[in-house]
């Protein structure tokens, strides 16, 4: 308030950019056309604005005309606003009133031979900046403390990893694991790739580590089933399901010799037999048995068979004991929770389920295995003899329409591969054949490896058989398909075929979106912030993967983005302390009507009702910063600081001041749409000069009163682009950018306007072409538009736009 | 966990569980029907036949289902039922 009474000095630098931006623009012109604009006390154009001669003369500037708004036109604020930013915070102005206008990669790179329109287009962009930069208002970054404890969700390989990196580095580390045992899939499988390692006995010693860390405390056999919080400080519920044995077990084990109940042993993929007292595995992490009372006898509090009571020495094992909810304050939160692997019995073509002889190559691991059921002989199911001739088949559940997974599940190839030489290496007479679509060994030490299967006659056939047939009388198997690069149809006989099975999301992933605010692929995975720099933080602050909850991928790699994770939420432990963004929401307590639309578009939870004061509440730490729920607001209670209604709005004004006959308003959100307008800019892209850009954090911030004034002051089309759905930045806030957009095409359906001059646009940061080419089609929609047409807008949205 | 099991397990067979050998002392059960309603197998059915006391005494459905937890004996009020488990040697 203090600073709208002063009065507003602004200082504009139009940067050359060498010939970058000097090139088509007339960057001499551009400063002198800003120097006639209102507030503004000194324009200059400079070579190169982001040098230290540049950074130093507007320190000068702010401190000897006293500067309190300063405002760039270069490049992207994508890129040198920080720099920018920290020039005003050197010169004692504060970061927050500092305004770019992106003549570079939005300008002079687009419109390279017109340099009249270019020259335009870039005054345009200044007078916009200057136009918010007079309203912008300095503001402090909040400090939210850090709890020093970590939640690792899931303890596969990945969580182990990062709960023993964690807990190494010195911090409170809680470990939820669902199963009774830690070790996940990789305990289950018999060697590992490339080095023919065995898995448990790598895994095993990691198992125990995490078993008896001091700064680990283990949650088996638990899940989370509640987190409310932000960044730094989540609040947390784990239920801890009962064991029915009390740590005193030893795992002697008998209490299982004497339990008369039997079941598949999930562990060993069904092939052996558990009791309903047992351990899943020999190196089970916790070591204590556990009792599965979906099978035991004594249910509902009726003691019908006390036999492992009888037999425990230790007197270990209570009935009595209860589910219990253990809560949690944690600084940060590592998902690994791992994958699933595809069924193959949907695919009825290959006869799993109804051939014995075809089996998985998570079975085939249990059978290989010397610690598995049949004692690391293969067997055929059928007979139990030794097959002497074994068929691979390559992406079942990968890379395929018919099973719904598109994608490649990144380790069934080395994972065959491995198998093959595994089977070699026992039987070495053994026929082996890979049916494959292409084999993918693209690691370290994987082409290698594939050459020893080859040089081992392991024989790699491409072309995946149409369908397998069984002999009813051997139980044999006839693979019948088309060898692709023969162009030969085969027909081959085998005594055991191994489907690889893919990898998918857990089935119970949904759960842990829902929790933690998350957003997925469209594969299922959870989706990373971003894909090349920021690869193990999810959108949400705070919050990290590991391993396969990411995507499919090997034992290393997910040792190796464990190791990520476990560092970076270990910066954030360490600093203690986190700042926020000053783009979050403010609330105007006394046009608070506790409506609640805003708590309901809010994509982290971070707005709650307060019904009994009448109004919400905002974690301000919790806010992402998308804005969407000011733009939902109904009674313009709420405004996100920095892009403020009235900021947006003079913007708008500001394009709209002179030919808004002739030109687009485009409202493009930072991450994916502004980034792919860059990126149009930085691949020289060309396109029409007549789009004016209002970069908004998300998309979902473009209030339909907006659009409606820039109409209203007669703009011939307006674009709001956003991020893909599904992609969006901020989870899921640009699905209301969608329903707004939707209500703009009815209304204006409803008053006879062509609802085409509104372009809703996905785009993401990476396709430059998709925006370039939705503006020249833009353009020769606008070309066609009467000025009939532009007044009736301007009458339909007169009222509503506030013109 | 979302794997199906649908093979029988390579062990089956060998799991050996105790093999029971049921005793109902028929003339001495009132028919209360507690060692029928709380086997957890399902061992016990009514039988047709009627005992001194004038009540259908239980029956035995399949022996080798019953995996000698003695709740019968627990819970009959009349001590008319109990069960061992079959030594080998006299020829199981």
């Amino acid at each position: 308030m203090e600073m709208a009474k002063q009065e507003i000095r602004i200082g504009v630098y139009v940067c050359h950019c060498g010939l970058n931006i000097a090139g088509s623009v007339d960057c001499e012109e551009v400063a002198k056309f800003a120097a006639s604009l209102p507030n503004v006390v000194l324009a200059k154009d400079y070579r190169y604005t982001c040098s230290d001669q540049g950074q130093e003369l507007i320190k000068k500037d702010i401190r000897e005309n006293r500067l309190n708004r300063v405002v760039v036109a270069s490049c992207t604020p994508r890129l040198h606003e920080p720099t920018f930013r920290k020039v005003c915070e050197e010169a004692g102005l504060n970061k927050y009133l500092f305004e770019m206008a992106n003549i570079r990669e939005q300008c002079s790179w687009v419109h390279l031979h017109d340099r009249e329109a270019a020259t335009e287009k870039a005054k345009d962009l200044v007078k916009m900046a200057v136009a918010k930069a007079a309203l912008l208002a300095p503001a402090e970054e909040i400090e939210v403390p850090i709890i020093r404890k970590a939640l690792v969700i899931g303890g596969g390989v990945a969580g182990i990893q990062v709960a023993l990196d964690l807990a190494d580095t010195g911090y409170k580390v809680y470990l939820v694991e669902k199963q009774p045992s830690i070790g996940g899939m990789m305990a289950r499988i018999d060697k590992t790739f490339p080095t023919m390692d065995c898995s448990i006995c790598i895994l095993a010693p990691k198992m125990s580590d995490v078993g008896h860390h001091p700064n680990i405390e283990l949650l088996a056999n638990s899940e989370v089933i509640d987190v409310k919080g932000y960044i730094g400080n989540f609040h947390v519920k784990v239920l801890k399901k009962p064991r029915y044995v009390k740590e005193d077990c030893t795992a002697c084990g008998d209490c299982s010799k004497v339990c008369p109940i039997t079941a598949p042993n999930e562990f060993d993929a069904g092939l052996a037999l558990r009791h309903a007292i047992y351990t899943p595995f020999a190196q089970a992490v916790p070591s204590t048995y556990i009792i599965d009372m979906n099978l035991c006898l004594n249910k509902d509090e009726i003691m019908v068979c006390d036999k492992c009571i009888k037999a425990c020495e230790r007197q270990a094992i209570d009935f009595t004991m209860k589910p219990e909810t253990v809560e949690l304050e944690v600084g940060t939160i590592i998902v690994a929770t791992g994958t699933d692997v595809f069924d193959p019995s949907t695919l009825p073509n290959y006869g799993y389920g109804k051939y014995l002889n075809v089996i998985t190559s998570l079975e085939f691991e249990r059978l290989i295995n010397a610690g598995g059921p049949s004692g690391g002989r293969l067997i055929r199911p059928s007979d139990m003899k030794i097959p002497k001739r074994v068929a691979f088949i390559q992406c079942v559940g990968s890379r395929s329409n018919k099973s719904g997974r598109t994608y490649c599940s990144n380790v069934c190839c080395m994972n065959t591969i491995k198998d093959s030489l595994l089977i070699k290496e026992h039987w070495p007479e053994t026929e082996i054949y890979v049916f494959y679509v292409d084999i993918r060994a693209y690691g370290k030490g994987f082409e290698d490896l594939y050459k020893r299967a080859k040089n081992e006659r392991a024989i790699f056939i491409r072309g995946l058989p149409a369908e397998i047939i069984e002999d009813p009388k051997t139980r044999n198997l006839w693979l019948i398909g088309e060898n692709t690069l023969l162009k030969e149809p085969y027909k081959l006989n085998f005594d055991l075929v191994i489907l690889s099975v893919g990898l998918e999301p857990r089935k119970d992933s949904e759960i842990i979106q829902r929790l933690l605010t998350l957003s997925r692929t469209q594969d299922g995975f959870f989706m990373e912030a971003h894909p090349k720099l920021r690869p193990v933080d999810a959108a949400t602050g705070g919050i990290f993967f590991a391993g396969c909850a990411e995507a499919p991928k090997d034992i290393k790699d997910s040792v190796t983005q464990a190791s990520a994770a476990a560092a970076r939420a270990g910066i954030l432990m360490a600093k203690g302390k986190v700042t926020v963004e000053a783009i979050t929401p403010v609330l105007d307590v006394e046009k608070c009507k506790a409506c609640g639309l805003c708590t309901k578009v809010c994509p982290y939870n971070a707005i709650t009702l307060n019904k009994e004061l009448k109004r919400v509440e905002i974690v301000e730490a919790a806010c992402g910063g998308c804005g969407t729920c000011a733009a939902e607001c109904p009674s313009d209670a709420l405004t996100q600081s920095h892009f403020t209604d009235e900021q947006i709005m003079a913007q708008i004004d500001a394009v709209t001041e002179h030919d808004a006959e002739k030109k687009i308003v485009a409202f493009c959100c930072n991450w994916c749409a502004y980034a792919g307008a860059d990126f149009a800019g930085v691949s020289r892209m060309q396109y029409p000069p007549n789009v004016r850009i209002i970069r908004t954090m998300c998309s979902g911030r473009v209030a339909p009163k907006f659009v409606e004034r820039a109409f209203a002051r007669g703009a011939a089309a307006v674009l709001v682009a956003g991020c893909h759905p599904g992609d969006c930045h901020y989870i899921n806030a640009n699905y209301q950018t969608q329903k707004r957009v939707e209500r703009l095409w009815r209304k204006m359906e409803q008053n006879g306007l062509d609802k085409e001059r509104l372009q809703l646009l996905w785009v993401t940061a990476a396709e430059g072409e998709r925006f370039a080419s939705k503006i020249r089609e833009m353009q020769k929609l606008i070309e066609k538009v009467t000025m009939e047409e532009i007044e009736l807008a301007k009458r339909v949205f007169a009222k509503a736009g506030g013109a | 966990m979302p794997e199906r099991h649908w093979r029988t397990p390579l062990d089956a067979e060998k799991a050996v569980r105790p093999k029971a050998e049921i005793h109902i002392i028929k003339d001495q059960c009132k028919g209360c029907g507690f060692c029928i309603q709380y086997c957890p197998k399902k061992v016990l059915e009514e039988s047709d036949e009627i005992n001194a006391r004038g009540v259908h005494p239980p029956r035995v459905v399949d022996e080798k289902e019953c995996i000698i937890c003695s709740f019968c004996t627990a819970v009959c009020p009349d001590f008319a039922i109990f069960v061992k488990e079959k030594q080998c040697k006299d020829g199981c």
